[in-house]
């Protein structure tokens, strides 16, 4: 006998015990009704679109996860490459830095007016 | 949407399914009863709207996780009467029955059954009833889902929030256990 045979036999075992004594079986009966009574309305034809949307992500369980992890995971992105853009920059100022203090000309040079002319006469004329 | 009357019609089909799978759990009564309660009533206020077809499926989460509320509180609640009853004289073991045995026992005789034949049809019920509630919780859950309610494969692992494979490998392993426990108490089905 395979596995499904098996189950169905269990199966038909098992309905047989399905008939409850009174005292179960009302109380089973008036828990039917109390759930009608409690029924879910249909919601507004707006309200049941996003409904449906939600229950195709998988309910608000599935929401959280196939709609808020990416998202999440874009923020982290996102955040991190703003990162790495601010320390780069910072670096390329520091390189800039360290170039002027180490160069043969001095720093003052940069700041005479006069040498200033000389360069853009100088390129001028080139 | 469902109609009133289909979601009446959807939990007078699975109410009596649906408790004695409770029974199988937590093997107490009006335990079971309360769970059964407390799922129809959240399938019909959160999924009343819901169509038809999806019902069995949220039906079925939704008492199992009525299950697990039930073993966490009385988790709770046991830590709490272990504290207690270390203080107070300890209840005697004689006073604990095994709530299978309270269990109504199959009716609906046939007219003209032999009572013979009654009795050893209540006693495989019953012997089948037990070994069903000794299996593990995730085993028992798979093959009454995938036996019992007959939903497919697919519908289970929904219902039971794993892969497909894992419910195929409960059933099978759910099947074996069973098949030999009840050859080791001389029944063949």
């Amino acid at each position: 006998m395979n596995e499904n045979q098996f189950g169905d036999r269990v199966r038909h075992i098992l309905n047989q015990g399905l008939e409850l004594d009174s005292a179960a079986a009302e109380r089973l009966r008036l828990a039917r009704e109390r759930a009608l009574e409690h029924q879910r309305p249909e919601p507004a034809p707006a309200l049941r679109w996003a409904d449906n949307v939600l229950g195709s992500l998988g309910g608000w369980s599935g929401l959280s996860l196939r709609l808020l992890l990416p998202a999440a995971l874009l923020v982290a992105g996102l955040l991190t490459l703003y990162a790495w853009q601010q320390n780069r920059q910072s670096a390329e100022i520091e390189e800039i830095d360290a170039l002027l203090l180490t160069d043969e000309l001095p720093i003052d040079a940069y700041l005479d007016r006069g040498f200033q002319d000389w360069l853009k006469k100088r390129a001028a004329e080139q | 949407m469902a109609s009133r009357s289909e979601l009446e019609a959807f939990l007078i089909g699975v109410e009596r399914r649906a408790f004695k799978q409770a029974v199988f759990a937590v093997r107490d009564q009006d335990a079971a009863l309360d769970i059964v309660q407390d799922a129809m009533l959240r399938l019909a206020e959160k999924y009343g709207h819901r169509p038809v077809s999806e019902l069995p499926l949220l039906f079925h989460r939704i008492v199992q996780n009525a299950i697990r509320d039930y073993f966490r509180r009385q988790k709770v609640r046991s830590l709490w009467t272990t504290l207690l009853s270390s203080l107070a004289p300890g209840r005697s073991e004689d006073d604990e029955s095994d709530p299978l045995e309270s269990l109504h026992a199959a009716g609906g005789a046939q007219a003209g059954e032999q009572p013979g034949d009654l009795l050893e049809r209540t006693q495989v019920l019953e012997i089948i009833e037990e070994e069903i509630s000794r299996l593990p919780e995730r085993q028992r859950d798979a093959f009454l889902m995938r036996y019992w309610n007959e939903l497919n494969v697919a519908e289970t692992a929904q219902a039971m929030r794993c892969s497909e494979g894992s419910v195929k490998t409960h059933c099978s392993r759910a099947a074996h256990a069973l098949a030999s426990a009840l050859k080791a108490r001389g029944i063949k089905l």
